[in-house]
């Protein structure tokens, strides 16, 4: 079996984040980076096909050159190896035009099974899954919480509000875009770091997967105008001082609300 | 403009979220016309009560989601009515099939809007740190809608709309629903404490949990919860979850300590009569929603409060 893990670099949760020159995004220049939250659940729960039987591991992600140590960090994990595109054409482009890039990957690849996180730390938005899907023309199942491979397919569990779950049976080849705590994602270990530097990473351009009419900012159909902080709602009174102090405010509080 | 409104069945039952999406309809202005999949009766009504003209998708093989079929149910009602934006919740239905549309319609797609003003979308993003305004440039735009994110319409006064069996021709179901399984709390229920006492991803540490974040709910006489990070993690079991995806609850008292606030999360909580925050981010959306904070280092002011409190009680 095959299975591609689609990772995302994203801002460092606890960066910082400062809106950019013209207001767009956010400042990427002088913050961390970090393989996208969900997008480790993904991974984990590829390897672990793997550790289980017979799996080649591919790791797909798009971006400048810093996104080759994301891909390092998954290949030090377990994935065998790791396509990185990395085009500047990519720039500006929309959920539909990276669902294209991804889907020239995949085409190359063609995998039994792909996993994705649910969504992105920074746009949040949940797109790229299911249209990655569509252009594939596989069925796809998100929020999963639990996978499970039986006959040709796999038996999955989706989460649904206030924590209910949806049993699926999904045919195989499918997409899978997990929700985070699916499992416990694995460190890499020194040996994991060791061996991923012998692990190839393919570099490729947007004209080498014969995309470039499709992705960027010219083929987006969805454009971000403005970015800003939420507007500020009643902010809550904030207390200063000693921690003495503070503690005292807090205990007035208590006892105001009849809860001491 | 013309709208398409795609309503959701959930528990035998037109969600309150779907005539959320009237609401937001009406902010965008146009022509409105609606699909109700999976059940004629539930058409009819929702037909009645503000969505116009209503496609229903019927066929037994929609009473429940599978995405093949929804998609394609969707797909064959823009056909028909000749919507240029459509417009779903993002629930798990929503979220799973509106961008598979979307991309079939090779459509915009704005995601998760809680806000439209003059042909912009406005969505959070960062985990609620930052708003975008979005804008589609396509002659299609598929638009899923924050549940809550304004007042369901109900125009039961009105008059009907017409209803109209949908021509579909279902593709093979490659994703087939078996169950539903309703949540197992696993003991902890929150829903009657008067305090609860979160931690959250600022805690850092599962030992600080029992050490710092337990000590504090005892002495106040509440419950302990916690956030999503926090289970994913593996640092407390699920039934401690506070949000979207656990538990909603509204004690007396929330007082949240290192959460940074992620909608999932307040969605939990914001019913609280009354809310502190501890926190050691200024910008943290929580203090949006709390009355009450302190932008401090939680590992000093927790346990001197919690002694505090302790001494109060004698």
């Amino acid at each position: 079996m095959k299975i591609l893990v689609c990772l995302k670099q994203v801002p460092h949760q606890d960066a910082r984040l400062d809106v950019n020159g013209d207001g767009t995004w956010i400042r990427e220049e002088g913050i961390k980076f970090e393989i996208n939250s969900y997008d480790t659940f993904a991974l984990e729960e590829a390897l672990r096909v793997k550790d289980a039987g017979e799996a080649e591991v591919v790791v797909a992600s798009i971006g400048p050159e810093r996104v080759s140590q994301a891909l390092r960090t998954a290949l030090g994990m377990g994935a065998d190896r790791a396509v990185h595109l990395k085009d500047d054409a990519l720039a500006g482009s929309d959920a539909l035009g990276i669902a294209q890039a991804l889907a020239a990957i995949a085409r190359e690849e063609q995998p039994d099974l792909v996993f994705t996180g649910l969504m992105s730390d920074d746009g949040n938005a949940s797109s790229v899954p299911p249209m990655l899907a569509h252009l594939l023309d596989m069925p796809h199942a998100t929020a999963v919480v639990k996978t499970e491979h039986k006959d040709a397919g796999l038996r999955i569990e989706r989460e649904l509000e206030g924590g209910a779950l949806e049993l699926v049976e999904i045919d195989l080849p499918c997409l899978i875009a997990v929700q985070s705590g699916i499992n416990q994602v694995r460190y890499a270990s020194l040996k994991g770091i060791m061996a991923a530097k012998k692990k190839p990473i393919a570099a490729k351009t947007a004209a080498d997967l014969g995309v470039a009419e499709l992705v960027g900012a010219a083929a987006a159909k969805v454009a971000i105008e403005k970015i800003e902080p939420p507007p500020k709602g009643d902010r809550a009174e904030i207390l200063e001082g000693t921690t003495d102090e503070i503690v005292a405010g807090l205990l007035g509080k208590i006892k105001e609300l009849g809860l001491l | 403009m013309s709208l398409l409104v795609v309503a959701e069945i959930q528990q035998g039952a037109i969600r309150e979220a779907s005539y959320e999406l009237l609401a937001f309809a009406a902010r965008i202005g146009g022509e409105v016309s609606s699909l109700v999949i999976g059940d004629a009766a539930l058409a009819s009504e929702f037909a009645k009560r503000g969505g116009g003209s209503t496609w229903s998708a019927s066929d037994a093989a929609l009473a429940n989601y599978n995405v093949d079929g929804y998609a394609a149910a969707i797909l064959a009602a823009v056909e028909a009515s000749g919507a240029d934006t459509v417009l779903i919740s993002n629930t798990p239905v929503g979220w799973d099939v509106a961008p598979r549309v979307a991309a079939a319609l090779d459509a915009g797609f704005v995601s998760d809007a809680f806000d439209v003003q003059d042909g912009r979308y406005r969505r959070r993003v960062f985990n609620g740190k930052l708003d975008a305004w979005v804008r589609s440039s396509a002659a299609k735009t598929v638009v899923s809608v924050q549940p809550g994110a304004l007042p369901a319409i109900d125009n039961q006064n009105e008059g009907g709309g017409e209803v109209k069996e949908l021509a579909l021709e279902l593709p093979k179901l490659r994703a087939r629903f078996l169950e539903t399984r309703e949540s197992d709390a696993g003991g902890v229920d929150l829903s009657q404490a008067d305090v609860i006492v979160s931690g959250g991803r600022g805690v850092g540490d599962p030992e600080k949990f029992p050490e710092v974040i337990q000590p504090l709910a005892e002495a106040l006489g509440g419950a302990m919860g916690a956030s999503r990070p926090v289970v994913d993690a593996g640092w407390l079991p699920h039934e401690y979850q506070v949000g979207s995806s656990g538990q909603v609850v509204t004690p007396k008292l929330y007082i949240a300590i290192g959460i940074s606030g992620a909608i999932q999360h307040l969605v939990g909580m914001k019913g609280s009569n009354y809310i502190i925050a501890i926190n050691k981010d200024p910008d943290a959306p929580i203090f949006e929603v709390a009355q009450l904070g302190v932008v401090g280092d939680l590992f000093e002011i927790v346990p001197a409060l919690t002694s505090a409190v302790t001494a109060a009680r004698g």
